[in-house]
Parts: C-alpha cells; sequence; structure tokens
C-alpha cells in the first residue's frame, strides 16, 4: 500500500513530476553523451599515436628516457619479439630507430627527426599510411628510400622520386649522411610531423646511424585492446627480468599526452559537476515542495498512528520513482545518441578545416563516441545515489512537523 | 463500567509571557466504554485542546491523563503513536482523506498499518463501508465524493479497528444541517448497535440534543455536565 501511495503521490502533481523526471533524464543524458565522446576521441586518439609511435607498451633502454638519442640503444632479440606476440592481446610488436638529423636538398636543409620502421608492420599500424598524399608508403623491398611530410617536402622542394642528404652522427659519434629519395609525401594536418618528421625503412636507418642487426631504440607493443594495457605490461616485465631493459606504458612514453587527456578529463569534470549540481538542485526544490505542501496529509496520517519511519519509507520510495525513471530516461537517451555516435561517428571536418592537434599529434576530424556498460552504470548509479541523498532532508523535514499545529 | 478516559486537574497553556494562554484551567473527567458524549463550547474555549490532548497528540502542561488505562505521560512518542492506530479512532472537521486513496483504500489504512491481511482487511472495510452508507463508492476518489459521503468514509476509517474511543472535533461543522442530521444519526446508530464509544465536540445546538451526555466547556472549564 505504501508502494502504491507513493506512486500515485507523485502523479499527484504530473506536471511537476515530469519536469523532475525530465531534469534528471537530461542532465544524465548529457553527462553520458559528453563523457562518451570525450572518451572515444581519447581512445581514438590515444591509439593512433601509439600506433605512430612506440606502441601501447614500449621496450627500450633503461637509460633512453634520461636522455633520448640514438646511440641509447639496445638489442631487441627476435626470440623475445616472438615471446611477445604470442601474448594474447597483442596485436603486432614494431622495432624502431628514433634518430635525428638534417635534411638537405638543393633548396635548403631542414632538422627533422627520422624513424626508422619496418615497412611490412607499420603498413598495417601507422596513420602515416593512411594520409599519403602523393607517391606511395615505403615496402620491405624499398632500400635508400623515404616518406616525407608535406611541410618539408614544401621546403625542401622534393617532389615524389626526387634526391636527398641525410646528415647525421652516428652512434661512435661520427659525422655521416646518406644519400636516399622521396618514395611518397603524406600529410596528417599536424604541422610538427608534417614539417619535421621522416619515415625511412629499418635497414636504411641501421646503416645511417651504424647499428648491428638486432639494434633498435624501442619495440613497441601494440595491443589488440587498450584495456589489455596492464596485464601484458606485467608479463612482458617477466619476460626480461634478466635484461637490461626497461617496460613503459605509453603515458610514460608520451607523457605531454597523458597528462592533455588528465588535465581535459579534469576539466570536463568541472562542467559536468556544474551541469549536475543545477539539476540536482531543481530535484531538491521539487522534492522539497511536495512535502512541503503534503504537511498537513502526513499530519493526518500520523495522528491516525503511522510510524513515523514508514512515511519517511513512502517519501524515500517517491524519489526512487523519480529516481529510477529520470536515470532510465536519461540513460537510455544519453546511451543511444552516445552509441549513435560511436557507431556512426561525426565528421567535424567542415567544421575544423585544418584539423586540430594535441601536442603536436593530429586528432581525427572523424569523431567516435565511447560507451562502455562502466560509464552507463557509474553516471547512472551516481545520480540515482544523489536523488536519494537529496530526499533525506525532504523526508526529515515530514516527520519532524507538529501534528496539532497541522491539523489546527 | 470501565473508563475509558480518565482526567484529573488537566491544564494546558500555549506560549509564555504576554502572549500565554491558559486553554485548559483544570478539566476533571471520566469518560466510560459506551458513551456518546458532546462537549459544546463556542470559538477558543479549548474544545480542540482537549481532544488533542485525549488523543496523544498533545500533552497537557499538568494533570494525570489516563486513555484506555494508559497514562500518556509515561508513554514515549512511539508507544502513543501506538495507541492512536490501535486504540482511538479520529474524524476530523475537514474529513482529511488521503487524496491519492480511494475510499475504500482510506478506510482500509489503518487496518494496512496494523498489518491485517489483505483479505480479511477488504471484508472488513467493505462491511464498515456498507454500514456507513457508501455501497458502490468504494472505488472513488474523495474529490469525487460530496462532504457528507467523505465524513462518512472519515467515520468508516476511524470505526473499522474497531477503537475503544472515538473523537470527532466538530465532525458536522463543515457540512450543511441536514447533512449533519444524518452524519450525527450514523454516529449514533453505530453506537447503539456496535458499542462505539464516541467523544466529539460541537458549537451546534442540534448536535447537542441528540447527545447521551452534554459537557460544556468555557474559557477551559467545564462548568456542566448532564446527561439526556
Ligand atoms: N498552538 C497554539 N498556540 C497558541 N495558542 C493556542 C494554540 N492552540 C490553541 N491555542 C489557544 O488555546 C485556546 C483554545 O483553543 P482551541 O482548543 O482550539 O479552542 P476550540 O477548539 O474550542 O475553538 C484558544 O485561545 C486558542 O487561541
Ligand atoms: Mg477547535
Amino acid at each position: 500500500m505504501i508502494v502504491r501511495l507513493a506512486w500515485r503521490s507523485i502523479w499527484r502533481n504530473r506536471r511537476r513530476t515530469l519536469i523532475t523526471i525530465i531534469s534528471i533524464g537530461f542532465g544524465l543524458a548529457c553527462t553520458v553523451f559528453f563523457i562518451a565522446i570525450a572518451e572515444g576521441v581519447y581512445a581514438q586518439f590515444i591509439d593512433q599515436v601509439v600506433r605512430m609511435q612506440a606502441g601501447h607498451i614500449t621496450l627500450e633502454s633503461p637509460r633512453y628516457r634520461s636522455g633520448p638519442a640514438v646511440d641509447i640503444w639496445f638489442e631487441a632479440p627476435e626470440s623475445l619479439r616472438s615471446q611477445i606476440e604470442r601474448l594474447p592481446q597483442v596485436e603486432r610488436t614494431k622495432l624502431i630507430i628514433l634518430g635525428q638529423g638534417i635534411a638537405r636538398s638543393a633548396s635548403g636543409d631542414v632538422s627533422v627527426t627520422l624513424m626508422g620502421i619496418e615497412p611490412s608492420v607499420e603498413l598495417h599500424t601507422s596513420p602515416v599510411v593512411r594520409h599519403m598524399v602523393e607517391g606511395r608508403y615505403l615496402n620491405n623491398q624499398d632500400g635508400p628510400w623515404v616518406v616525407i611530410g608535406s611541410g618539408l617536402a614544401k621546403r625542401l622542394k622534393l617532389g615524389v622520386g626526387k634526391k636527398m642528404v641525410i646528415t647525421t652522427n652516428d652512434i661512435a659519434g661520427n659525422l655521416v649522411d646518406e644519400l636516399c629519395r622521396v618514395r611518397g609525401i603524406f600529410k596528417t594536418g599536424s604541422v610538427e610531423i608534417d614539417g619535421y618528421f621522416i619515415q625511412a625503412p629499418i635497414a636504411f636507418a641501421r646503416r645511417l646511424f651504424d647499428l648491428p642487426e638486432e639494434g633498435a631504440t624501442q619495440l613497441g607493443v601494440v595491443l589488440k585492446t587498450p584495456q589489455a594495457q596492464e596485464a601484458v605490461l606485467q608479463k612482458t616485465r617477466t619476460m626480461v627480468s634478466q635484461q637490461d631493459i626497461a617496460v613503459l606504458p605509453w603515458q610514460e612514453v608520451i607523457p605531454e599526452i597523458a597528462s592533455y587527456i588528465k588535465l581535459d578529463r579534469g576539466s570536463n569534470l568541472i562542467f559536468q559537476a556544474i551541469l549536475v549540481f543545477l539539476i540536482l538542485f531543481t530535484i531538491f526544490n521539487t522534492i522539497l515542495m511536495s512535502v512541503l505542501e503534503r504537511q498537513r496529509e502526513f499530519a493526518v496520517v500520523l495522528a491516525l498512528g503511522t510510524n513515523p519511519l514508514l512515511l519517511r519509507l513512502q517519501i524515500l520510495m517517491e524519489s526512487v520513482y523519480l529516481g529510477l525513471i529520470g536515470c532510465a530516461l536519461g540513460l537510455v537517451v544519453g546511451g543511444l545518441a552516445a552509441w549513435a555516435v560511436q557507431v556512426w561517428g561525426i565528421d567535424l571536418s567542415s567544421l575544423l578545416e585544418k584539423g586540430f592537434t594535441i601536442s603536436g599529434f593530429a586528432v581525427s576530424t572523424k569523431m567516435h563516441a565511447r560507451v562502455t556498460i562502466g560509464l552507463l552504470l557509474g553516471t547512472g548509479g551516481l545520480v540515482f545515489a544523489a536523488t536519494l541523498i537529496l530526499s533525506l532532508i525532504p523526508m526529515h523535514r515530514a516527520t519532524r512537523l507538529s501534528i496539532v499545529d497541522q491539523l489546527r | 463500567m470501565t473508563n475509558i478516559v480518565s482526567l484529573q486537574k488537566v491544564t494546558k497553556d500555549y506560549g509564555e509571557g504576554d502572549a500565554l494562554t491558559h486553554a485548559l484551567r483544570g478539566v476533571d473527567l471520566m469518560v466510560e466504554a459506551g458513551e456518546f458524549t458532546a462537549m459544546a463550547g463556542p470559538s477558543g474555549s479549548g474544545k480542540s485542546t482537549l481532544l488533542n490532548i485525549i488523543g496523544g497528540l498533545d500533552r497537557p502542561t499538568a494533570g494525570r491523563v489516563e486513555v484506555d488505562g494508559r497514562e500518556i505521560n509515561t508513554l514515549s512518542k512511539t508507544d502513543l503513536s501506538l495507541l492512536r492506530r490501535d486504540r482511538i479512532g479520529f474524524i476530523f472537521q475537514s474529513y482529511n482523506l488521503i487524496p491519492v486513496l480511494t475510499a475504500l483504500e482510506n478506510a482500509e489504512y489503518v487496518l494496512m498499518l496494523q498489518g491485517i491481511p489483505n483479505a480479511e482487511r477488504r471484508e472488513r472495510v467493505r462491511e464498515v463501508l456498507k454500514e456507513v452508507g457508501l455501497e458502490g463508492l468504494e472505488n472513488r476518489y474523495p474529490r469525487q465524493l460530496s462532504g457528507g459521503q467523505q465524513q462518512r468514509v472519515a467515520i468508516a476509517r476511524a470505526i473499522v479497528s474497531e477503537p475503544a474511543l472515538v473523537l470527532a472535533d466538530e465532525p458536522t461543522a463543515n457540512v450543511d444541517s441536514d447533512t449533519g442530521k444524518s452524519l450525527l444519526d450514523l454516529m449514533r446508530r453505530l453506537n447503539e448497535t456496535k458499542g462505539v464509544t464516541f467523544f466529539f465536540s460541537t458549537h451546534e445546538e442540534a448536535v447537542m440534543k441528540r447527545a447521551r451526555r452534554l459537557l460544556q466547556i468555557r474559557d477551559g472549564v467545564i462548568f456542566n455536565d448532564q446527561a439526556h
């Protein structure tokens, strides 16, 4: 009967109840939608960056981080690679050599980052492959051929097939140079990458820097799902525990990205907190109002001998109904909207014609949301719990009234 | 006969300083089971105050109040609430039904509080609603009933749990005199056939005449007590 009473009581003021439910639903839907979009952008972005760089998990010399240079190389034996690749969560591994140098053509010279890569692996992982605008990407048969960014091509007035010279120091510190030709030109949208980044086959890089077979600066591990990171990190660390090799998560290899995301999440959180706070304020008001205007009725039922706890239970039930309906509405609307963006994506290229970059890395203008059960349950649970907590004060008020004064 | 109500030197003050009001100034009163008693007095004479104290809704400033053999002053809030639920029926001037419950559910309410099983509850309530003349109107909501009908539901709600005492504060003040008369006939009949003890307040002549015992109160003092 209390259940019935609570249910009918909330529908007494249909308009107010609808407003309350819609505020809960709207607030929750917005929260779910925006978090899902943000998480989707982060995930997509992280995925691209780690695939272009040194993977979700990076193996390198323990001394590399304190002075990143090609002479802090390490040996990544084939046996270790295949051991890691046998882990079920691992998509593939990629060997890279990262060094600095000067690229020179007849039209000038530019200081660049040179990345030696395995074309057959990179073909599957690197976003650079998808951004070729001229020529083609490298393959395993390519010898002294490189791909360069559109910005660099412009500065050095280079086209496909044209010659350039790379000058650098090898691992012993000798000044060396190598002639190479442009196989293709890419355009990612990032000024830094398009203007100062060169990829070359790893064999070419080894010859240039005078590195031995199996020598590299990083061995990257690309995962099938980012959630597996911690597990793979642990397993890989065990594998190399006897060797002089550091195993790092991407957060430590590209900390500027990790901290950017952290910061961005934080600022989103503040925005969402304000939104949720405003909505909770409305909810609090309507619950309090609905209690205050029924004081006389409450006095009557208390006079008839209703246990005050039962009355509180009834008011709590009313909030449970409001919260459940509102949260269900919010989760369905927000979840569906976010899910649609997850499946189809939103193309923002018309809005952001130049694209935008985070810490020099280009972000895809096609956004995909990322909805997880955890996100839905977490936000839904939070709003529901907040609704119940907010009803505690009105609930208390209802049973503290003076029966005699109310009935006069 | 057993005493349902026993008051000794009951006083009740409201406010303090300049605003101090002596609502009751030493009331002595006995009410026995089976009585049909009216308390008459002008507005502000202390009728509601006295009913509230007997009903365990308020506590006296001084004096001794016994209801159904229990001393009000020794009871906790919870005990008082249970005493009201199980031993006292209330009828208010302005009906005070629960608007979201039907006539049947309103009458059922106290039985629900008492934890009486559904089937038995329904049976008892239907019978009582029939007795108060509301057969066929069980599923109406209060707003779909006239004032007199609503007060009948309130009477059903008050008597269905078979309390030792039914208190009614000016039960006919909100209805026209014909309706008031029939409500009073109903209460009188319930008193005679089922032995329900009624104690009600009024300031209407017609109502006073139908009581079997009439108390007169003024300025917080009962100055006349006579049997009809
Ligand atoms: N809560 C209260 N606070 C102050 N004065 C009150 C209160 N309740 C009743 N009184 C006063 O007590 C007196 C008796 O009131 P009441 O019992 O309501 O009279 P009646 O029901 O006979 O009209 C009146 O003077 C009234 O103003
Ligand atoms: Mg009164």
